[in-house]
Order: structure tokens, then C-alpha cells, then sequence
């Protein structure tokens, strides 16, 4: 009897490893680069793998840049596009996954190929194949101006950022919705208009509160990769009016001698987005809780 | 002649996006980070040449002796990212009996960092710019060229043959060379434009949405700094550097620059009107006319007060070939070769057989971007920009990244 909770933690030994090597140990690395030094001769980023020897100066800087610089802006921006991108994305991701898991009927496999086919297509290229459709002279382009919209999409419009984030991840928020309407027991709905509830009170007062756990996971799920997006302003936008926080690690790691500074940029987002898992752990911990009592 | 060499342009188009998104430049020679220094030695030890201070570069092994026969098997290079036309790497193959294998790098450092720990094991380096140079020094990895087996090092513009960055040319061969200066529609802007305004025509609220800058901190302050009448690529003064920042953002206000690399397809794709770039990047942008465009469209005004600059060619110390390391330096320096070469990459070699004329004659280049061309006039007028020390290139960045943040 003894023996079982040692092999129960031995079952999660290859996820601990896991989790040391591949998060831990780089999230350390990254901090040692942050509060680390620059190699004086091929100034590149020295680790300061000594925590009692880190230095701050530089990161209090980048710091300060952020609540008062430059890059206040930028971290604004990119809370507000993220922001922008996910109630754009429930907006088209809700309905549909609404529809695949529960009015799909025979079809549903179909459905849910057809949604998942395009995004066998790399992210890169399908991006690019955008950058032709919304070019001055690109089909979408022309096609809009059948309805009268003349617009620049590629003249660093945040507009098409938004959309291009919203195109990128939308199939990542529809398939955990759907796998979480799907599990829905729609005998609770059926029982709730037995019970005089219309359809509108019975979807705002049974079928959301039992979908809150997927609603918040499909949500952390494109949030979080949209925080660090960059490659999608990159290619659809290139204008400082449309930086994001991405953008910036980009630069600092890439092609400046201040890779501390994308570091450290790394780590504030990190921990931006740790509150964020946090509130999502607690709100299934919560959603747990209240299904067993 | 661009028809010719759609195909591989696509290809190339995707590589450098793809170096985009990734953070690096694919563009030849042109380097998107720290580059140069104010004096011959920075503080923290790192030995650059400047104009002012030329350097002899250190010396810790002798070159290979005279006379030895060419190795066989595999030559290793490593390049930009479409730097060498493929048909001169064949010629050469076939010339020599040899295979060539090349190696990609996306930024200078990023290679400079490979070579250090043993990632990249190449015979010759191509493209590299004195910025790399000094590091490739300090870590020890080039070997000294014995000029007796490259008789077409008298090709090179005579501005280069003993250039600041190395002395006697102990270590490189000049590869392309290129300016600074601002690519634009012959259909939309005159050249007068430029003649009376210069670099002001960049702060025109005309061409919201339809400009662009270089994505290189550097080359773009810069600009700044010459626009507000400065003429130092390499400033230290914290005043000059801060007001180059807010000249950048002044012109991010009038309007909206977009700030890439891609004004050589961006341009003739008709997507803008006019950018600050490389000039070689307008000789590329030919290749990317649509068909049935003329290229006479593609204008360039090359800046009185601006950058010139030029990459290189190395033979690495570790080299397995150095006899063909050698042989190859010797093969593109060769006017004809050369010439071939450019026909692929677009930039320019640094080779003075090279006229005007004679790429004018070559029917690869529309008139109207004879002023892209770099004489060796131009290139000895053109400003250097070196390394900056650490304090100052903080500087740069802070507002650099003042005008990127939006």
C-alpha cells in the first residue's frame, strides 16, 4: 500500500524533467542574461550566473523606459491590440465552435476538417499569401473596393495587425471551446426551458457559467502567444506606429549590442503572463469546486 | 534581362522574408547592428580602423607559402543569403574541380558568435564588414592572404587597396561596395525634388503611407544627423544623436514611415513611392520590375553628405583549402566573373574595371539609375561609419528606440 504514491511520483518525473530542463533552466538563463553583462570586445550578452552578483542598473533603465519611455507606448499598444484581437476572436470563434458542437449533426467531422485544413499551412506562409491578397494591387484589396472601401492595408495599419493576429490564432481558441461545449451536458439546457427559461436566459444562465473553463482556456491560449507575437506585425505592418513588445525583444536580441534589454523585456511579459495563468488556474480550480459540491 | 531570373528572385523573395521574421537581414553586406568606432582602439580593447586612425591589423601566423597546388574536394563558404550568383559558383566548380558547400548567416554577429564556438567551419567568409572584421581579429580566426595568388587584387578601386579598416590589406579582398541614399518612383517624384530639398523631401507629409526607412539604427540616425546638417556617421555628441531622434519622430508624425529592408520590391511593386536605402538595393529592384514596366521608373539620388561602404572577402585560419579560399577571392575579383556575379546579386563589385560605362554597356542597368552607381569619386567622398563605443551606441539605441516605439 505504501509503495503507490512513490510510483505515482514517479509518473511525474518525465514532467518535472521536462518542465527543469526546458522551462526552468532557460527562464534562469534568461534572467542571467538580463541582470548579466556585455562582452566589452564582441559585445554580445555575458550570463551573470551568480544571482548574488546580478546587476541592475541596466534593468532599472529599461525599466523606467517602460513606465515612463518609450516603451510605455509600446506595452500599451500591445495590451490593447491583444485585447482587441481576443474579443474579435470570440466574436467569430464562439458561434462557430457553438455550432460544430452542437448543430453540426453528421457533418461535424467535415466542419472540423475544414477549419483545421488551412492551418496544415505554416503560419509564415499563410501571413505571406496575405501580404499578396491585401498589396495595393492583391485581390482582397480590389475585392473591397467593390463595397467602396479604398484602404491601405499594408501602409502599418493597426487594423490589419488586429485581423492578422485574430487570422493567426482563431483555430486555437475554436478547437479547446468545441472540445469543451462538446463534453456540455445539453440536458441541463433542455431542462432549463422546461423550466420557462427562453433561450437567451437559459444560454446566459446555463450553457456560459458550464463553459467558463474553456472560454477562459481557449482565451489564455491565444493570449499568451499573442503577447510575443512579432513575426505578424513584421510582415503585415513594419511601421512604428504598430510596435509591439515582440517587436522590441526582437530587436534587442537581434540587432542591437543590448541583448539585456530584450531580456529583461522577456521576463516582465513572462510575469504579465504568469498573473495571467494564475487567474486561469484559479478560475478552473473554482469551476472544479463548484461541479463536485 | 530580369526575365531571366524571375524564378530564383521568388525564392530569394522568401528567404529574406524569412530572414525577417526570424530578426536577421539576408541584404548583402549590409549590416543591421553596431558597426565601427570612433578611434582606432575603443576603450574596451577592440581594434577598429577608422578614417582618421587607419590600423595595421595584428598578425599571429604567416601566410601559406607561394606556389602550392589547388586541394581537391569541397570548398566551404559562408555568405549572405543570395550574395553569389549560382552560375559562378558553378563556373568556379567547373574551373577548379572542386564542390563548393555553402553556409547562410543572417547578421554579422550571429556568424561572428558561430565561428567563435565552432558552428560554422568555413575556408572563406564573404560579405563581411569592418565591424566583423575587428572581432574576427580579436577572436583569432582569419588567416593572412598571400597576394601572390590573387594577381586580380590591382582590379580593386584604388580607394580600397589599402583601406582603413586593414591596412596593406593583409586580411581582405573588397567585395561590393554601396551608399546610402534614397530609391523612388521617377513616375511620382522628379529628380529636381532632391536637388532642392535633399534629404527633406523623407519629411514631405505628401507621401504618408507611401515611404519608408532602413531598419537599421545606424544608417537611419545617420540619415537624421546629415538631414539636420551634421556630417558625422559616428557622432558622440549626446545633442547631435538626441536631435537625430527627434528628427525621426517628427518625420514618424508627418508620415508613418514604414521601416524595412524591402524598398527593393516594395518600390517596384508600386507600394511606395520612395525609401532610404542602399543604393544596391535599386540595382535588385530592377529584377523585381513587374513584367512589362519599365525599370526607367526606379530613381536613386545619392546624397552629398552620406555612407559609403564596402564588404570583404576573408580566409579563415582553420581553412581545409586556403590554396582555393585563395583561388576563389582571386575568381570574383576577376572583371568578367565579377561582372557575371553582379548580373545575380545586384550590388556593385568594388572593382575599379568596373566603370559606369561599362555597366551601363552591360545592359543590366536602366539610365536612370546611373546615379545609384558608386565611382570611385563617390566612394572616396562617402563618410565611414565604424564602431561606436558602448556608451555612445546607447545612446543611438535610446533614440532609436524612442522613433521605433511609436
Amino acid at each position: 500500500m505504501k509503495r503507490t504514491p512513490r510510483l505515482w511520483t514517479l509518473f511525474a518525473l518525465p514532467g518535472t524533467t521536462w518542465l527543469v530542463a526546458l522551462f526552468a533552466i532557460p527562464f534562469y538563463a534568461v534572467a542571467c542574461v538580463a541582470f548579466g553583462t556585455i562582452d566589452p570586445i564582441f559585445r554580445d550578452a555575458v550570463p551573470q550566473w551568480n544571482p548574488l552578483s546580478w546587476d541592475f542598473t541596466q534593468a532599472s533603465q529599461t525599466l523606467a523606459s517602460l513606465t515612463s519611455g518609450p516603451l510605455r507606448g509600446v506595452a500599451i499598444r500591445t495590451v490593447v491590440y491583444v485585447f482587441c484581437a481576443m474579443v474579435i476572436s470570440f466574436t467569430i470563434g464562439f458561434p462557430i465552435a457553438y455550432f460544430l458542437a452542437r448543430h453540426s449533426g453528421k457533418r461535424k467531422l467535415l466542419f472540423l476538417a475544414l477549419i483545421i485544413v488551412p492551418f496544415w499551412v505554416n503560419y509564415l506562409m499563410r501571413m505571406l499569401a496575405w501580404v499578396n491578397l491585401l498589396s495595393s494591387d492583391g485581390l482582397f484589396t480590389r475585392f473591397m473596393r467593390l463595397f467602396g472601401v479604398n484602404y491601405n492595408w499594408l501602409d502599418g495599419s493597426p487594423i490589419t495587425v488586429v485581423l492578422g493576429l485574430v487570422y493567426g490564432y482563431v483555430p486555437f481558441l475554436i478547437l479547446p471551446l468545441y472540445a469543451t461545449l462538446e463534453r456540455l451536458d445539453w440536458r441541463l439546457i433542455d431542462a432549463a426551458r422546461d423550466l420557462g427559461a427562453n433561450s437567451r436566459q437559459a444560454f446566459r444562465l446555463v450553457t456560459m457559467p458550464m463553459s467558463k473553463a474553456g472560454l477562459v482556456a481557449a482565451g489564455i491560449l491565444i493570449a499568451l502567444p499573442m503577447f510575443g507575437d512579432y513575426y505578424t506585425n513584421d510582415l503585415l505592418s513594419r511601421s512604428p506606429s504598430t510596435e509591439m513588445l515582440g517587436n522590441q525583444i526582437d530587436f534587442f536580441l537581434n540587432g542591437s549590442s543590448q541583448p539585456q534589454n530584450g531580456a529583461l523585456l522577456v521576463i516582465v511579459l513572462s510575469i504579465f503572463l504568469l498573473a495571467l495563468m494564475s487567474f486561469y488556474l484559479r478560475s478552473t480550480r473554482q469551476q472544479a469546486r463548484q461541479t463536485t459540491r | 534581362m530580369s526575365t531571366s531570373n524571375f524564378r530564383p528572385m521568388q525564392r530569394r523573395d522568401f528567404l529574406r522574408k524569412l530572414a525577417i521574421t526570424t530578426g536577421g537581414i539576408t541584404v548583402g553586406g549590409a549590416v543591421l547592428s553596431a558597426c565601427g568606432g570612433g578611434s582606432s582602439t575603443t576603450a574596451d580593447g577592440l581594434s577598429i580602423g577608422t578614417p582618421q586612425n587607419p590600423i595595421k591589423l595584428p598578425v599571429s601566423t604567416d601566410p601559406i607559402a607561394d606556389g602550392l597546388a589547388n586541394e581537391s574536394g569541397t570548398l566551404e563558404i559562408l555568405n549572405w543569403a543570395d550574395y553569389m550568383n549560382p552560375e559562378s559558383i558553378a563556373a568556379f566548380e567547373t574551373q577548379f574541380g572542386v564542390k563548393i558547400s555553402t553556409s547562410i548567416y543572417d547578421t554579422e554577429e550571429g556568424a561572428v558568435a558561430k565561428l567563435r564556438n565552432g558552428t560554422f567551419k568555413p575556408d572563406v567568409i564573404l560579405g563581411m564588414t569592418d565591424t566583423g572584421l575587428a572581432k574576427l581579429i580579436a577572436a583569432d580566426i582569419l588567416q593572412p592572404l598571400n597576394k601572390s595568388y590573387i594577381p586580380n587584387f590591382g582590379n580593386v578601386i584604388s580607394g580600397l587597396r589599402n583601406p582603413y579598416y586593414d591596412l596593406e590589406s593583409q586580411y581582405t579582398v573588397p567585395y561590393f561596395i554601396y551608399g546610402n541614399g534614397i530609391g523612388y518612383r521617377t513616375d511620382v517624384i522628379d529628380k529636381s525634388a532632391f536637388a532642392q530639398n535633399g534629404y527633406e523631401v523623407l519629411w514631405d507629409a505628401k507621401y504618408n503611407g507611401r515611404l519608408a526607412v532602413l531598419d537599421s539604427y545606424r544608417d537611419t540616425l545617420a540619415m537624421a544627423i546629415f538631414r539636420n546638417g551634421g556630417n558625422d556617421a559616428n557622432s558622440s555628441d549626446p545633442d547631435e544623436i538626441k536631435k537625430a531622434g527627434e528628427a525621426l519622430i517628427e518625420m514618424r508624425e508627418a508620415v508613418n514611415p514604414k521601416v524595412d529592408i524591402l524598398g527593393y520590391q516594395e518600390i517596384p511593386a508600386g507600394n511606395r513611392d520612395i525609401q532610404f536605402l542602399w543604393s544596391g538595393d535599386m540595382f535588385t529592384a530592377v529584377q523585381y520590375m513587374p513584367e512589362g514596366l519599365d525599370p526607367g521608373v526606379l530613381g536613386f539620388w545619392y546624397p552629398e553628405t552620406t555612407v559609403t561602404k564596402n564588404d570583404f572577402m576573408c580566409v579563415t585560419k582553420a581553412a581545409k583549402s586556403p590554396v582555393l579560399a585563395h583561388q576563389l577571392i582571386n575568381f570574383l575579383s576577376d572583371t568578367d566573373s565579377a561582372l557575371k556575379n553582379r548580373e545575380y546579386v545586384g550590388y556593385q563589385p568594388a572593382l575599379e574595371t568596373i566603370t559606369v560605362d561599362t555597366l551601363l554597356a552591360s545592359g543590366t542597368i536602366p539610365e536612370s539609375l546611373v546615379d545609384a552607381l558608386v565611382t570611385p569619386e563617390k566612394y572616396a567622398s562617402g563618410l565611414a561609419q565604424v564602431t561606436l563605443e558602448p556608451a555612445v551606441d546607447a545612446l543611438w539605441l535610446e533614440q532609436w528606440t524612442a522613433f521605433t516605439a511609436g
